[in-house]
């Protein structure tokens, strides 16, 4: 059941919320990964967002590989033939395409936790399916979707810009944050939250984020002073 | 390099928690080797993280790692297991 409190939640407030993105932001300009802050002038939240783009290999299908050279028109002639809603097959030339990422974390209130929303579109416009977004992320990542710790991946509309993103379910992220930091009593007051969680949720999704994140802990020692 | 695994949450705590791992192991490969030596089920999910605070990429390499955060000798991480799905 989600709603199943632990010994102990670690609930993140939402001031808390902002002071880890800050941190978070903080971090990112210095190492030029792209996140920033992002406010609306009609809502009073703000959230994070990232934008980045890829480079994806598209497959070219074996058999037009491996046809006789000899036979080149005939080749070309049999791939106009092709269904034009076959996407693997349009532009035999083409095996590379551009991919924007998008990347937003949202505070949400009825759970306490940060949300990812995503989505991706080609430079032309076209939106990703989920299928297509998984189809370039790593093989271990993808059994990650199945067996992590959330609920589904549903498409919904962006609580502030209106628009459908896909969603990371959040119901089971207090849980597993939980489970993390609860071995750890002293040492979690240091600990960034968002670092922590989108380290966890985000290469599902293909997101990865480099390693000096880690260090993000304040360097100020919480033990007083003689 | 030598890691050092501890468990965090309620996921059960190795008997052997010294490892001489490769440097070129993976974070995915530790968790294969984790799940499998704790008996998991295929649908428990386990994370490693570093630090407390910080669950690298399943590709990172430990011996990067170990450059990175390991302290007298050994590199400490902290594993922890989601419930079962489904």
């Amino acid at each position: 059941s989600c709603s199943m409190a632990g010994e102990e939640d670690f609930f993140l407030e939402e001031k808390r919320f902002r002071q880890f993105c800050e941190e978070f932001v903080k971090h990112s300009q210095q190492i030029g990964d792209g996140w920033e802050w992002r406010t609306s002038k009609d809502f009073g939240d703000g959230y994070l967002s990232k934008t980045h783009f890829q480079v994806r290999n598209r497959h070219i299908p074996p058999d037009l590989k491996e046809k006789n050279n000899d036979n080149t028109e005939e080749m070309l002639f049999a791939h106009v033939e092709e269904p034009s809603d076959d996407s693997q097959a349009a532009g035999v030339c083409s095996t590379e395409e551009v991919v924007r990422y998008e990347y937003h974390v949202l505070y949400s209130s009825s759970y306490q936790v940060p949300v990812l929303y995503f989505r991706a579109c080609f430079l032309d416009g076209r939106p990703l399916t989920l299928d297509e977004i998984w189809g370039s992320v790593h093989a271990s990542y993808q059994a990650r979707l199945q067996e992590g710790p959330w609920d589904t991946i549903t498409q919904q509309e962006h609580p502030i810009l209106g628009q459908p993103f896909f969603v990371l379910h959040p119901c089971r992220t207090n849980e597993f944050i939980s489970a993390v930091l609860r071995g750890s009593q002293e040492h979690h007051r240091n600990i960034n939250y968002i670092t922590l969680w989108l380290s966890t949720v985000g290469p599902v999704v293909g997101l990865n984020l480099p390693l000096s994140y880690a260090k993000l802990a304040p360097e100020q020692s919480t033990a007083a002073a003689v | 390099v030598d890691v050092l695994l501890k468990a965090g949450g309620d996921t059960p705590i190795m008997r052997t928690k010294k490892w001489a791992v490769e440097r070129t192991r993976t974070i995915q490969g530790l968790v294969d080797f984790i799940k499998k030596f704790l008996k998991l089920m295929a649908s428990e999910q386990l994370f490693i993280y570093v630090n407390q605070s910080f669950a690298p990429s399943p590709d990172q390499e430990v011996g990067t790692l170990y450059e990175c955060f390991g302290s007298d000798g050994k590199l400490v991480l902290h594993y922890c297991k989601t419930q079962a799905w489904g």
